[in-house]
C-alpha cells in the first residue's frame, strides 16, 4: 500500500498479481481450451468422430437399442441429441444408488459405440476450469471465485496505474532484454483484449451466482431443503412428483419432441430425460436447444410418460433471463466458428498477460532479492513456471497418455480414464520439481519440452488413429485437424518462446517501472 | 544491507496482513448482508418476484465487492475501512433478520 492512489493500485495489482497468478493461469488455460472442449473431445475419443447424420434422429429407436443397458430400479435416464459438433448422441442414466453413467450412441446405425474409457475435455478439462476437481466443501468452487475477484481487481488496478495505456496498444519491443519486452506484451495483451478479460471474469462469476451470493435466496425464502426447492423451482424450473411404485408404459418420445417443438415455435430440443422409468407416474422431460441462442435458455416441458399430457411448462423470467444471457457469453454454447475462435484467441492473450507478468516481476526483482539475501524471487520463479509451462506440459502428457495408454488399462485400482488424469498431475508434479532444481534453465527447457510434446501428440493421433487427412470429409473430422492444427501452432509458439528466453541477457539493474 | 530492523518489518508485515484479512474478509461479510438486504426489499418493498429480486441482488454483488475491494486497498485510514465495512455489515444483517418475518411467510402458508 502507497501514499497516494496510484500508488496503493500499484501494490494491489503487484501483489494480487504474485499471489493469485498461477492459480489464475491455470483457470484461463483450461478455460482457453474448453473453448474448444467438444472438439478435443473428437480428438481423445476417436470412436465418436462419426460422420454427420443425413436423417433425422428417432428417439424411439434409440430407446430401444439402449434399454437393455438401463439397470433394474434406475432412478433417470436421458439422451442428449447429436449436434453439429457432436456428432453422437449420449445416453446418460442414473442407477438406483444414484451413480452416473455413460455411453455413446452412433445416431445413423443405431448401435452402441464402444465405451470409450476417456474423461476428455469435457469430463476433465472443463470441470478442472470451474472447480479445479478439489470437491471437499466446495472448496475449488471458492478457490475459483476467489480467483476471479482476484482478476477484476487486477484489471481494474491495472488500468489504473497506467499513464500512457493507449500508445501501449502498439509499443512491443521484442529485442530489448526480457524483462522490457515481457512488460511490453504484457501491457498490449491486457489492453487489446481488456473488454473480453473484464467480461469474461465478471460472466464467469455471475455464472455460480447461487453458490458464491447464497445470502441472497436464504434471506428472501429461508434456510432449509424446502426454501432451497422453493427458490430452484421458481428461479430454474424443476417439476418433481414421486414414483408410483406400479408399472407404467412409455408413449412414442418423437411424439413428445414434434409436440415441443411446435409448442416452441420451431426451437429444437437440447436432450430428453425420463424420471421414474417403468412407473406409472413415470415422466419425461425436455428441455429446448440453444445452439442459436446466445441466452442459455430454461425453456423446459414436462410430459406424463403414459398419457402423453402436459405437466409443466417453464421459461426464464427476465432477470433470470439476463443471468441466463450473461452465463451463455461465458459458457458460449452457441454454433459459430467465427465468435468461438476469437474467443479462443481471447483466451490465449489472457494467458501470455498472465505469463508476462510474472516474467516481468521476476525480472524487476531478481538483482534485488539476491542482493539482499531473500527467497522471494526463487518461491515465486519456481511456482510460475509450474504454474505456466508445468501446466501446459502436463495437459499434453494428458493428451498423450490418452493415444498411448491400452483400451481396459489399468493399474493400482484406477481405469483407464483415471491413470490418464493420474499422468497428468504426476507430470505436472515433475515440472514443479524441475523449476525447484533449476529455475535459471527452468522457463526455456519447459518451453522446448511443450514443443516436442505438442509434435509427439500430432504423430500419436496420426500413428494411432490414421494418417491426418488433408481435406477432412466431416465435422468431427475437421475438429480433429484443428486440434492437430492448434498443437502444432502451440509447437510452434513454444520454440518462438524458448528461443526468447534463452537469447535474453539477464538484466544487470532493475528497470525503472511505468 | 537490511534497510529496515526486524521488529519494524513485522509490523509492517502484520499491517499488510490485517489489512487484506480484513478487505477480503469483512468485504464480502458487507457484500453479502446488503445484498440479502436488497433482495429483501427488492421483493417486498418493490414487489419483485421473489427469484427476480434474489437474482438481481447476488449478480449485483460482484459489482458492490469490487468497489470494496479497490476502496479497501486505496483508502489508507485504516480505522475507517474497519468501521465502514464492520457497519455496513452489523447494519445489514440486523435490518434482514428484522425483515426476514415478512419473507417466511408465504412457504409457510403454502408448504
Amino acid at each position: 500500500m502507497g501514499g497516494t492512489f496510484r500508488q496503493s493500485m500499484a501494490w494491489l495489482h503487484t501483489w494480487a498479481g504474485v499471489v493469485i497468478g498461477t492459480l489464475l493461469f491455470a483457470i484461463f488455460w483450461m478455460g482457453t481450451l474448453s473453448v474448444f472442449d467438444r472438439e478435443i473431445d473428437r480428438w481423445m475419443m476417436p470412436g465418436t468422430r462419426l460422420a454427420a447424420s443425413t436423417q433425422a434422429f428417432s428417439l424411439d429407436r434409440a430407446a430401444a437399442v439402449v434399454g437393455p443397458l438401463l439397470p433394474a430400479g434406475a432412478s433417470q435416464w436421458r439422451i442428449d441429441l447429436p449436434t453439429e459438433r457432436v456428432p453422437a448422441a449420449r445416453f446418460s442414466f442414473r442407477d438406483s444408488a444414484g451413480n452416473p453413467a455413460v455411453r455413446w450412441l452412433d445416431p445413423a446405425r443405431y448401435a452402441l459405440i464402444p465405451d470409450q474409457e476417456t474423461l476428455a475435455a469435457t469430463g476433465f478439462l472443463f470441470p478442472f476450469h470451474y472447480r479445479l476437481h478439489l470437491k471437499w466443501m466446495d472448496l475449488g468452487y471458492w478457490l475459483v471465485g476467489f480467483a476471479g475477484m482476484a482478476m477484476l481487481a487486477l484489471l481494474f488496478s491495472g488500468v489504473l496505474i497506467h499513464r500512457k495505456i493507449f500508445a501501449e496498444l502498439f509499443t512491443f519491443r521484442p529485442h530489448r532484454r526480457l524483462q522490457r519486452s515481457s512488460l511490453d506484451l504484457h501491457n498490449l495483451t491486457g489492453v487489446m483484449c481488456l473488454p473480453f478479460h473484464f467480461i469474461i471474469t465478471l460472466s464467469g462469476l455471475i455464472v455460480f451466482v447461487g453458490l458464491y451470493f447464497p445470502q441472497a435466496h436464504l434471506a428472501a425464502y429461508g434456510a432449509g431443503k424446502a426454501a432451497k426447492a422453493a427458490y430452484t423451482a421458481e428461479a430454474s424450473g424443476r417439476y418433481t412428483r414421486p414414483a408410483a411404485g406400479a408399472p407404467g408404459r412409455l408413449v412414442s418420445l418423437d411424439g413428445l419432441v414434434d409436440r415441443a417443438e411446435r409448442e416452441w415455435g420451431g426451437g429444437r430440443v437440447n436432450f430428453v430425460r425420463v424420471w421414474h422409468p417403468g412407473d406409472a407416474d413415470s415422466y419425461v422431460e425436455l428441455r429446448r436447444s440453444y445452439a442459436q441462442d446466445l441466452p442459455m435458455n430454461l425453456d423446459q416441458i414436462y410430459f406424463d410418460a403414459g398419457s402423453g399430457a402436459v405437466l409443466h411448462r417453464f421459461a426464464a423470467a427476465p432477470v433470470m433471463g439476463a443471468q441466463r444471457l450473461i452465463a451463455g457469453l461465458h459458457l458460449i454454447q452457441f454454433e459459430h466458428w467465427t465468435l468461438r475462435w476469437l474467443y479462443f484467441l481471447a483466451g490465449l492473450s489472457g494467458c501470455v498477460m498472465i505469463a508476462t507478468g510474472f516474467l516481468f516481476w521476476i525480472g524487476a526483482r531478481r538483482v534485488r532479492h539476491a542482493q539482499r539475501g531473500l527467497a522471494g524471487v526463487r518461491v515465486v520463479e519456481g511456482l510460475a513456471i509450474g504454474a505456466v509451462t508445468g501446466i501446459v506440459i502436463a495437459t499434453l502428457a494428458f493428451f498423450a497418455a490418452n493415444r498411448l495408454l491400452p483400451p481396459g488399462a489399468s493399474l493400482a485400482g484406477q481405469d483407464r480414464a483415471g491413470l490418464e488424469m493420474a499422468a497428468f498431475y504426476l507430470v505436472w508434479l515433475v515440472t514443479f520439481v524441475h523449476a525447484g532444481w533449476r529455475p535459471a534453465a527452468a522457463w526455456r527447457e519447459q518451453a522446448w519440452a511443450i514443443a516436442g510434446l505438442a509434435l509427439l501428440c500430432v504423430s500419436l493421433n496420426a500413428v494411432t488413429t490414421g494418417a491426418p487427412l488433408l481435406r477432412p470429409a466431416s465435422p468431427a473430422l475437421r475438429a480433429v485437424a484443428g486440434v492437430d492444427a492448434l498443437l502444432l501452432g502451440l509447437a510452434l509458439l513454444a520454440a518462438l518462446g524458448a528461443r526468447q528466453l534463452g537469447a535474453a541477457p539477464r538484466p544487470t539493474a532493475p528497470v525503472a517501472r511505468p | 544491507m537490511k534497510q529496515r530492523t526486524p521488529p519494524a518489518r513485522w509490523r509492517r508485515r502484520g499491517a499488510v496482513a490485517a489489512r487484506v484479512l480484513l478487505v477480503v474478509g469483512a468485504g464480502y461479510a458487507c457484500t453479502s448482508a446488503l445484498i440479502a438486504l436488497a433482495a429483501l426489499v427488492l421483493a417486498q418493498v418493490f414487489g419483485l418476484a421473489r427469484s427476480e429480486a434474489v437474482v438481481s441482488a447476488a449478480m449485483s454483488g460482484f459489482v458492490l465487492y469490487l468497489a470494496i475491494l479497490l476502496w479497501g486497498f486505496a483508502e489508507p485510514r485504516l480505522w475507517r475501512v474497519s468501521a465502514w465495512l464492520a457497519g455496513g455489515a452489523v447494519v445489514g444483517h440486523q435490518l434482514v433478520h428484522w425483515l426476514a418475518p415478512l419473507a417466511a411467510a408465504p412457504i409457510a402458508a403454502a408448504g
